[in-house]
């Protein structure tokens, strides 16, 4: 077959690094563990002070809301206790249409699912506003604010919604603003 | 995973090169559709996405609007040609060697946008030898607009144009050897032609017995309800109640596939129409008409 095509590496890369944000009983989305001690995910995944999350290899931890913004639909959680590993970040400038990417979330319940695609567009939603990363991807309810990942593992984007069959994701650079305009350091 | 860095590169180089011969096509109220530059000045499209005949124009990559004419259209395989003055607009690379089942391709939409999958199936499985037996099904995504846009390999060759139809519920490529065919034709002729039987038919079952006197498990074909006078049909004495079988050697099983079995270039040709009459199998040389342009 000539060069190998491994996309198990790279899952167990993006596993490693994909949270699960729980709520009561069942999942409410996922994050990603960036920056270090602290989580990511969407802002309508967290909608309370304190949630529990849960690493893929089952390890759960408690985690404090620290900002959130709905227009952005991002929320920053510092985890309490213990650190995790924190993913490394991509540089969205170095996709282009046809890049393959992967996310990886709990699609309607199924832990670390991962899913593979390709860059559909970084273009805005509506005319004029910022840009999203569409990616052809297929996510379900479970994937928000989880990572989407370049093919090295790295984070590209936050996913946040699925439009038209689209993945939509918040390209890293806007997370990286968020996180400093929290006031949390940003490697 | 150098691999996949590489395979990620390529298919990124694969849209980039494929999306410099990629334009868009406004040709209906709705939002654009896609086209391809496949020939100096000829643009290909899907014929379902252009309404109009008039008024149509062209987005280059560049963001350059051009005025567009309606070369041609091929309305039974969703095919339109559009003339353009194109000044130095790349023409796209079309792969010489068919698409095959399990392929990786991308189908490109003006931006350029993109989506991947595989060729799933090729032909619809029953019918045979006509043209839609060479159409490629896809495992992919024809997102809005996308329709009359390139499918290429992961080289970025054209290997088809995707259309997902009127009802926008397939997802189909054209294979590019059946557009260069419709391309020869309207070069030659300087006009696609619509061939022309002169009969109105209906789907008919046909029997065990008669399926084993023609020695062809085809469970179904038409039968002649209406012969035009002065056409080609009536010419080859083609009667009401005629049951016809196979065209050119593609069987017949409903009336779209007559449509579908006539091709622009075999309008002047004799096909061998085979036909059942008065229960008897039989062959009739049929010479194909060309539809006034009018109707």
């Amino acid at each position: 077959m000539g060069t190998t095509l491994d996309f198990v590496a790279l899952a167990d890369i993006v596993r490693g690094i994909t949270l699960e944000v729980v709520g009561n009983d069942a999942a409410l989305g996922s994050g990603v563990s960036w920056p270090p001690g602290h989580v990511v995910t969407n802002a309508h995944v967290v909608r309370r002070a304190r949630v529990a999350v849960r690493s893929v290899d089952g390890r759960q931890l408690s985690a404090r809301l620290l900002v959130r913004d709905a227009e952005a639909d991002l929320a920053l959680l510092r985890l309490e206790g213990a650190d995790l590993p924190a993913a490394t970040l991509g540089d969205v400038s170095r996709i282009r249409i046809g890049s393959l990417v992967v996310a990886v979330g709990h699609p309607l319940g199924v832990r670390g699912a991962l899913s593979a695609g390709i860059v559909h567009a970084i273009a805005p939603i509506a005319r004029g506003g910022a840009p999203w990363i569409h990616a052809d991807v297929r996510l379900a309810p479970g994937n928000s604010g989880g990572p989407l990942a370049d093919v090295s593992g790295a984070i590209v984007g936050v996913n946040a919604m699925v439009a038209g069959g689209l993945a939509l994701a918040v390209p890293i650079a806007r997370v990286i603003d968020f996180a400093r305009a929290a006031g949390v350091a940003v490697p | 995973m150098d691999g996949l860095l590489a395979f990620s590169n390529e298919l990124a180089a694969a849209v980039e090169r494929a999306g410099r011969a990629t334009v868009g096509v406004n040709g209906r109220r709705r939002f654009g559709s896609t086209g391809i530059h496949w020939r100096s000045g000829l643009i290909v499209t899907a014929d379902h996405t252009v309404e109009v005949d008039e008024d149509v124009t062209v987005t280059t990559p560049d963001g350059r609007t051009l005025a567009a004419t309606v070369a041609g259209r091929d309305p039974a395989i969703d095919l339109a040609i559009l003339r353009v003055d194109a000044g130095d607009l790349p023409v796209a690379d079309i792969a010489t060697e068919p698409a095959r089942v399990g392929h990786i391709v991308l189908a490109v939409g003006r931006g350029p946008r993109a989506s991947w999958g595989v060729v799933s199936a090729i032909g619809d499985g029953q019918r045979r030898r006509t043209e839609r037996a060479d159409l490629l099904n896809l495992d992919l995504t024809l997102y809005p607009g996308f329709s009359g846009g390139p499918l290429v390999d992961a080289g970025g060759r054209v290997v088809g144009v995707t259309t997902s139809g009127p009802a926008r519920h397939f997802q189909v490529a054209i294979p590019a050897a059946t557009v260069t065919r419709v391309l020869d034709e309207l070069g030659r002729r300087g006009r696609i032609p619509r061939a022309y039987l002169g009969v109105g038919t209906q789907s008919v079952r046909l029997s065990e017995a008669l399926r084993q006197r023609l020695g062809s498990d085809q469970r179904a074909a038409v039968i002649v309800v209406d012969v035009q006078p002065d056409s080609p049909a009536s010419a080859a004495g083609l009667v009401i109640g005629d049951v016809i079988v196979s065209l050119g050697g593609a069987g017949i099983a409903d009336p779209s596939d007559l449509r579908a079995a006539l091709r622009p270039e075999q309008v002047g040709e004799t096909v061998t129409v085979s036909i059942v009459r008065g229960g008897e199998p039989r062959d009739v040389r049929l010479t194909v008409g060309e539809r006034s342009r009018r109707s």
